[in-house]
């Protein structure tokens, strides 16, 4: 239990800290891609990103290892997107995220750990694109 | 552009396969084994390769976007994932409009199996054009 108890005291001095920001451009090959991998043939992905593809470019809710002594096994919680501007192919995106949440729960089967992460999405005019949250749990 | 409240928006009816777990897996960048290796799968309690909680969510967001077209945009979404789903088995994504106020409308969206268990639910609010 103690270590337990550590754990997720680590885990939560973590919260508000931004992480490493990854940037990287929306490329047309890798919008097809995902569309194609997604199944949706809309022809407006060939100018424009899809709704969930931000998660692709840098992701919204990262396996944190040192959560891995956890539980067995990482499950998605859920996901809320906020769209403010449209992501168009060529875009050069900037992803910062934090950790912004963390708690322990009692489910059905056992306990479990929930991490939620908080991305902000941020175009080469330095306009905020759109904001991801993400729900990881250990269980 | 003329909504009401309790319009169901037109379901749209996926066929997942591993190979598209597999495209899936590599579109997003997301490898972990839950989704591609079913001995890792059933390892951790699975009852095999799962489906990707984002590869739903993109599923129902192809739900809205295909409905709303060019006559508005999309400004949140939100899901959550309450169930595993395994391919090979149809994935039902289904929707409705709960709320109309001016240009913002709200919708509940879910993704159902062939039971008709609610494995995703969650809500969108898209903004019409005047």
């Amino acid at each position: 239990m103690s270590t337990t108890v550590s754990l997720i005291d680590r885990l939560r001095s973590r919260i508000g800290v931004d992480g490493e920001a990854v940037t990287a451009i929306v490329e047309a090959g890798h919008v097809r891609r995902f569309a194609q991998a997604i199944g949706d043939p809309n022809q407006r992905w060939k100018t424009e990103a899809p709704p969930t593809f931000l998660v692709a470019l840098a992701p919204a809710a990262p396996h944190l290892e040192e959560a891995e002594e956890y539980g067995k096994g990482w499950l998605n919680g859920g996901n809320r997107f906020e769209y403010l501007v449209p992501v168009i192919i060529g875009d050069r995106i900037t992803a910062r995220g934090h950790v912004a949440d963390v708690y322990e729960k009692e489910g059905s089967s056992g306990n479990l750990l929930f991490i939620v992460f908080e991305t902000e999405y941020t175009n080469q005019r330095g306009d905020l694109v759109a904001r991801i949250r993400g729900t990881m749990i250990r269980r | 552009m003329n909504l009401r409240v309790g319009e169901e928006l037109p379901e749209l009816v996926k066929h997942p396969t591993t190979r598209q777990l597999v495209q899936y897996a590599g579109a997003q960048g997301d490898f972990y084994e839950i989704h591609y290796d079913q001995a890792y799968a059933h390892s951790v309690g699975l009852p095999g390769v799962i489906l990707h909680g984002l590869l739903k969510a993109a599923f129902l967001g192809q739900l809205v976007t295909d409905w709303l077209g060019e006559r508005g945009k999309l400004v949140e979404f939100e899901v959550s994932y309450r169930g595993v789903d395994v391919p090979a088995h149809p994935y039902r994504c289904r929707g409705r409009v709960t709320n109309v106020d001016g240009e913002n409308v709200d919708l509940e969206v879910w993704g159902e199996d062939e039971t008709g268990r609610r494995t995703t639910v969650g809500t969108a609010r898209v903004q019409v054009s005047a």
